[in-house]
């Protein structure tokens, strides 16, 4: 079975040109169209169909640089368990403690926590923008290594930016206002 | 998943919800996080002059195995000396509670909230751990 990569034909690297990507994809689709196979036999029909899809799958995955990561991960041997997502950051112990505090509170209907859940929301979504940082150096850093070490670097990093990013959605349907 | 009834209990009347005052040097203050379900536990105890902690509470954002742990942990700090507290271990509160394997992690963080107050406690009243727990 090909890998995502293979099938759209480029290099399995981390820093993915959207571009490019979406080139690859569109070049690969014309190679793979079912009226390219209409004189073909059956079995290089199926076979056409069948990257077909796998092309379909692959750039759906690989356009999104979370699931591009995820994917590399798992081609190399690495689980990625839906539980590791919330692993809490013992550094911000403090943070998502006032964040849940000031939820409930403004859940329970006390408007005296909306100013600090705003806060809160402010240096979440500054924590996952920061992560995003991390996440796109550790990107060239493997990229450029293709080292072991810079794989579970990158699975850590993406674990804490699902564990903040959630916390942040809670907090925005939070503050929402009542629809 | 089926809790036990005294989880149950203790989700449902939880004791000793609340805060004390972080400031105060007779209260001492753990927070801590369990890695495998992203619970937060904060668990603070007050301590007297005879070193019997007078008072403990707790406030858990997380699953109920994770609350009644907590809730049933100040239970059982109430009275004890500080020494005593640092003798509380999990398996105590597994057992009371009759929590299954999956939900033991649960009692391991009410237990590292428990240790981590006393060890904000001693670090305020300026005891260095080994010797606080020679004075008993």
């Amino acid at each position: 079975m090909a890998t995502y990569f293979e099938a759209l034909g480029i290099a399995p690297r981390l820093s993915v040109d959207p571009e490019a990507l979406r080139a690859a994809f569109y070049q690969r689709s014309r190679e793979l169209h079912p009226d390219r196979f209409a004189r073909a036999d059956r079995e290089q029909q199926a076979r056409a169909l069948e990257l077909s899809s796998l092309l379909n799958d692959g750039f759906r995955t690989l356009r999104d640089p979370v699931s591009r990561a995820e994917y590399l991960l798992k081609l190399n041997g690495f689980d990625i368990g839906e539980q590791r997502s919330k692993d809490v950051p013992p550094e911000l112990l403090e943070e998502v403690f006032e964040l849940n505090m000031a939820m409930e509170e403004l859940k329970a209907g006390d408007e005296h926590a909306r100013g600090p859940l705003e806060e809160a929301r402010r240096k979440f979504s500054a924590l996952v923008a920061g992560t995003d940082e991390t996440i796109d150096g550790l990107f060239a850093s493997w990229d450029a290594s293709q080292s072991r070490d810079d794989l579970a670097r990158i699975r850590a990093a993406l674990n804490r930016r699902r564990y903040l990013s959630n916390l942040l959605r809670d907090a925005e349907k939070a503050l929402a206002p009542e629809s | 998943m089926a809790y036990s009834n005294k989880v149950l209990d203790h989700y449902n009347n939880p004791r000793n919800v609340g805060s004390l005052d972080k400031s105060d040097p007779n209260v001492g203050t753990g927070m801590v996080g369990a890695p495998e379900c992203g619970d937060v536990m904060k668990l603070q105890i007050k301590v007297n002059g005879a070193g019997i902690i007078e008072d403990a509470k707790f406030k858990t954002f997380g699953c109920g195995s994770a609350i009644a742990s907590s809730s049933l942990a100040t239970e059982m700090l109430k009275g004890k000396t500080v020494d005593e507290a640092l003798a509380i271990r999990n398996t105590e509160l597994v057992s009371e509670l009759s929590l299954p394997p999956v939900k033991i992690h649960c009692s391991v963080l009410a237990e590292d909230a428990i240790k981590a107050a006393i060890a904000d406690y001693k670090k305020k009243t300026g005891a260095p751990a080994e010797a606080a727990a020679q004075v008993h």
